[in-house]
Parts: structure tokens; C-alpha cells; sequence
């Protein structure tokens, strides 16, 4: 990044856009706590009446891996594939275009601004979900603390550099409600989002291992949990990082050929 | 009371003319309507994964059994299919309330809900129905339910009932862009995320949980007490017949609280 200030104004002022609208932020931030209080009832019914129904989790564990799938799902929300769609529709995106910046670098800057926001919020109230559920696990090590800091980290430029691909089908079709929900059902199952990856039958367990989607979630909170022993944690976060700057690449080469596609309205 | 059927055929008449103009701005986007049907379509093969995958490790959800788990919800997405295919507009008036299109309702000599419930179609919608009826006719055709015509007939009251208490749900919320002046259906979508409890049996819940999904947001009778009743579930079944009784109930208090607003609302520029 040749002007690493630019992209930082333009962090902020996405930011800033976020404080203005706080309130509805907040709101569904709140409203997809159901969710993980819907998914706290229902595993502790299954832990409750048959306790081996975990594997090798713990029900402290399973409550940790709940949490912070939750809250890494709360960073990057459909708002920014929805965004895209509206630029490319609205024509906004010709501004972009005439900018003597970079596209990806402006859609990351733009993506990560709202990102202290969101994991604070996130962060306040899976604290209290656990609290009423009575308490996670905690990373046994500080190694494993900071291992999942980093992996954390590369989950979310990775969960960026799949969203940035797939919002440029943009450029081809004009809504984006339908992509991103696709995008987002794939994303749940393959990542470990609804369910550890453990849980899966062979077949839908390789599967998921030679998708990318893995490092948003399952990565970060085995990591967390530390149940993975050295060497596999390292090639996983490893393997984070290929996905993550693979798929930024694959991006700028999507793009690239998006532009051509492009058609203003009213020029 | 002849005059009065005349106008409630008319409107409904008005309803679906509204609707078909909406239908054909949608199918001029040919590859949207397609995408949002797969994408529909992804979202519950997804959440039925993930209930098959749970029951792989146990029999049972406190003696709900997988089919019955399934047909919970399969009807969450029927009914959320309903609410957009043919009411996607309840989800649109924050915004024209915003922008100040919402006047445009009120001139027309219309009642400006059923303008509202005719305002958007979401093709989405028929992706979910589509999907979430083949699971419902899977989980009913695995399940050991006993047949007769009354149970048959109830089966498609409480389809409907369901999904009219959706659609009631949907309008009642959006009607609280008249308060509360977002850009956004803020409210709508909140409530609609406890829709997410209605999606296994009510009895894992707190009691707490298990009060605003029976008695605040009736979404319990979207999916659980009719699956009950269809299954004899001893104590639950008999509340599952007055599932019809909440969907009225349901849809007067929406239509009330939406007029109730409507007479606050002052247009935008003042």
C-alpha cells in the first residue's frame, strides 16, 4: 500500500458512518443474538440428556465455540456486498473508478473501518449470553490466546477476500440479496459456523476441508480452544493465510475483467 | 353486508392486480429471479444439514423425534416464503416512509394496507416454499401420523394459520416505522430473528423464552403447536387447535396497530 493514510481517512469515515446509523446497528446486532441463545438451548438439551453427544467437547467448550463463532460472524456483515451492489447499480462506482486509489484497497479499508464497533458490540454481549449460560472455557495457554489472535485476524481478511469475489458479480446482475444469501448459507455449514466440523459425517467433513470457508470460523475457535496439537495448528492458520491472499489475488484478476462489464447509466 | 363482500372482492381484486406489475419488474431481471430462488433454496438444504448431523448423535431432542424437528422447520420457511412471495412489501414501507413515497399511498383511493401487502414481490419466497414443502411432504410422509379427513383438513388450516400469523407479525412490526423513523425495517427484521426459537420444540427453552414465543410473539404457533397437534403430542396437541384463533387474533391486532400509526403519520418535510 503506497499511501497507507488515504485508506486509513477512508477506514474512518466509514466508521463514522456506522456511529451516525448506532442505534440500528445495535439493534441487529441484538436481533442475531437469538440465534446464538436459540443454539445455547438446543445444545444444552443435547449435552444435558447425552452427554457423550459432544465428542470430545466439553459443554464450557461448546459454549466458547458458540461465542466466538458468533462474534467473528458479526465483523463484515451482507452490508458490504450489499453496498457493492448498490454502487454498481446506482452508478457510484464510476467515482470509484476515477480515483487515483486502488478498488481492493478501498473496499478493505472501507469493510475493516466498522470493525472496532463491531467486535465491541459483539464482544458486550456474548460476555453476557455466557454469563447467563454460565461461563466458557478460556484458552489454557497464552500461546494459544495469541495463536488465535492471528488467526482471528487472517479469518477476517479472508471472510473479506470472499466477499470482495463474490460481490463482483455485481457488475453482471443487479441484485445482490440472492448472492449474498447464497454466499452466507454456504459459508454458515462449510465454516462451522452452525455446527463444529468434527460433527460431520467423513463425506461432508472432506468437503469442507478443501473449501476455504473453514478458516472464517472452525480455524480461529479450535485455535481458541486449543484442542488441535502444534504441528495441525500451524498448518491451519498456514492454510488461512494461503486461502486469505490467494483469493485477494484472485480478486484483483475478477475485477479486472468486471470494469469491462461495466455500463454507466446517464453518461 | 352485499356491499360489503363487493368491496372486500374489489380490494382483493386491487391486491393482485398491484401484485401482477410487481411480478413482471421483478421477471425483467432474469438472472436475479433465478439466484434468489437457489439462494432460498441453499439456506434450507443448509439448516437441514444441520438438524440431520445433530441426530446423528442423538435420538432424540427432548422426545421430539428428527421428522418432527424437520416439519418445525419446514413450516418457519413455508410461512416466511408466504410473507414474501405474496406481502414482501411490509418490508418496504420504512423505506418509503423515509423517503416520502408513502404519501403516494395515501392519495389513492385505496386502503393503503392492502397497497402495502401488494407493494414488492420477493421471488426468494417461492424458493422457500418450493424447498419447504417438499420437507414438510418428507417429514409428514416418514412420520407415523394418523390419517383421517379431519386431521388432512386441519393439516391445511394450520398452514394457512401459520402463515397468515407471519404475514400479521410482518405488518404489525412495520408499522412501527410511524414511532420509530429508520430508513431501515429495524423493528420488522428484530422481531423476525425470534423466529429462530421457532424453529425446535419450545420445551428446551427457559421459561422466559417460552412466554414470548407463546404469548408475545405467537411464533410458537407458526411452527410448534401445529406440528404438535399433528403428532398427538399429549399436552401441546389440544393448544395446537387454537392455532386458527391466534392467526385472527393476530391479523386484527396488526391491521388495528398499522391504522393506529398511520393516523400519527405526518409525512416527511415538516
Amino acid at each position: 500500500m503506497p499511501h497507507p493514510r488515504k485508506y486509513l481517512a477512508m477506514a474512518k469515515a466509514s466508521l463514522e458512518v456506522i456511529f451516525v446509523y448506532r442505534a440500528g446497528w445495535t439493534v441487529n446486532l441484538i436481533g442475531s443474538v437469538f440465534y446464538v441463545v436459540a443454539m445455547f438451548y438446543l445444545w444444552q438439551t443435547i449435552f444435558l440428556s447425552k452427554p457423550g453427544a459432544l465428542g470430545t467437547f466439553t459443554w464450557p467448550q461448546m459454549k466458547a465455540y458458540l461465542i466466538v463463532a458468533f462474534i467473528l460472524n458479526s465483523t463484515m456483515t451482507w452490508f458490504d456486498e450489499w453496498q457493492m451492489g448498490q454502487d454498481v447499480r446506482e452508478g457510484r462506482v464510476a467515482i470509484d473508478l476515477a480515483r487515483p486509489v486502488d478498488f481492493q484497497m478501498t473496499r478493505l479499508a472501507s469493510a475493516m473501518g466498522p470493525i472496532p464497533f463491531e467486535l465491541s458490540s459483539a464482544i458486550t454481549i456474548g460476555a453476557i449470553v455466557a454469563i447467563i449460560f454460565g461461563g466458557i472455557a478460556f484458552p489454557s495457554d497464552p500461546a494459544h490466546l495469541a495463536l488465535f489472535i492471528v488467526s482471528a485476524a487472517l479469518a477476517v481478511l479472508l471472510k473479506f477476500s470472499i466477499i470482495y469475489c463474490v460481490s463482483m458479480t455485481a457488475f453482471w446482475t443487479t441484485g445482490m440479496e440472492g448472492v449474498s444469501n447464497a454466499r452466507m448459507a454456504v459459508q454458515n455449514i462449510f465454516s462451522g459456523a452452525l455446527i463444529p466440523l468434527v460433527f460431520f459425517p467423513d463425506w461432508l467433513r472432506a468437503l469442507a476441508s478443501v473449501l476455504p470457508f473453514q478458516g472464517m470460523i472452525s480455524t480461529p475457535a479450535l485455535t481458541y480452544l486449543g484442542t488441535m496439537d502444534g504441528p495441525t495448528t500451524a498448518f491451519m492458520i498456514g492454510s488461512q493465510a494461503v486461502w486469505a491472499f490467494g483469493l485477494l489475488l484472485f480478486g484483483r484478476l475478477l475485477w479486472r475483467s468486471a470494469v469491462k462489464a461495466v455500463t454507466i447509466n446517464g453518461g | 353486508m352485499a356491499a360489503r363482500l363487493r368491496h372486500a372482492r374489489w380490494l382483493v381484486y386491487i391486491y393482485f392486480r398491484c401484485l401482477g406489475q410487481q411480478m413482471k419488474a421483478i421477471l425483467a431481471y432474469e438472472a436475479d429471479f433465478v439466484i434468489l430462488m437457489i439462494s432460498a433454496g441453499l439456506v434450507q438444504i443448509t439448516g437441514f444439514l444441520f438438524i440431520w448431523t445433530i441426530f446423528q448423535r442423538i435420538p432424540d431432542i427432548n422426545g421430539w423425534t428428527f421428522w418432527q424437528v424437520v416439519m418445525m422447520m419446514s413450516l418457519i420457511f413455508i410461512t416466511e416464503g408466504v410473507g414474501s412471495l405474496f406481502f414482501e412489501g411490509t418490508w418496504r414501507v420504512s423505506r418509503l416512509v423515509y423517503n416520502g413515497n408513502f404519501d403516494m399511498y395515501l392519495v389513492r383511493p385505496v386502503s393503503p394496507i392492502v397497497q402495502v401487502l401488494a407493494g414488492a414481490v420477493g421471488f426468494n419466497g417461492l424458493g422457500n416454499i418450493v424447498t419447504g414443502g417438499a420437507l414438510l411432504a418428507i417429514s409428514l410422509s416418514n412420520a407415523q401420523v394418523q390419517w383421517t379427513p379431519g386431521r388432512a383438513l386441519m393439516l391445511v388450516i394450520l398452514v394457512v394459520s401459520a402463515a397468515t400469523i407471519r404475514v400479521a407479525i410482518n405488518l404489525g412490526t412495520a408499522a412501527s416505522v410511524f414511532w420509530i423513523r429508520t430508513p431501515w425495517s429495524l423493528v420488522p427484521f428484530f422481531v423476525h430473528q425470534l423466529g429462530e426459537f421457532g424453529k425446535y420444540p419450545i420445551t428446551i427453552y427457559s421459561l422466559a423464552v417460552q412466554a414470548m414465543v407463546v404469548v408475545v410473539i405467537p411464533f410458537a404457533f407458526v411452527s410448534f403447536f401445529p406440528v404438535a397437534y399433528l403428532f398427538n403430542m399429549e399436552a401441546w396437541s389440544t393448544i395446537g387447535l387454537l392455532t386458527p384463533l391466534v392467526a385472527v387474533y393476530c391479523l386484527f391486532m396488526a391491521v388495528w396497530i398499522f391504522r393506529f400509526g398511520l393516523r400519527r403519520y405526518e409525512s416527511t418535510g415538516h
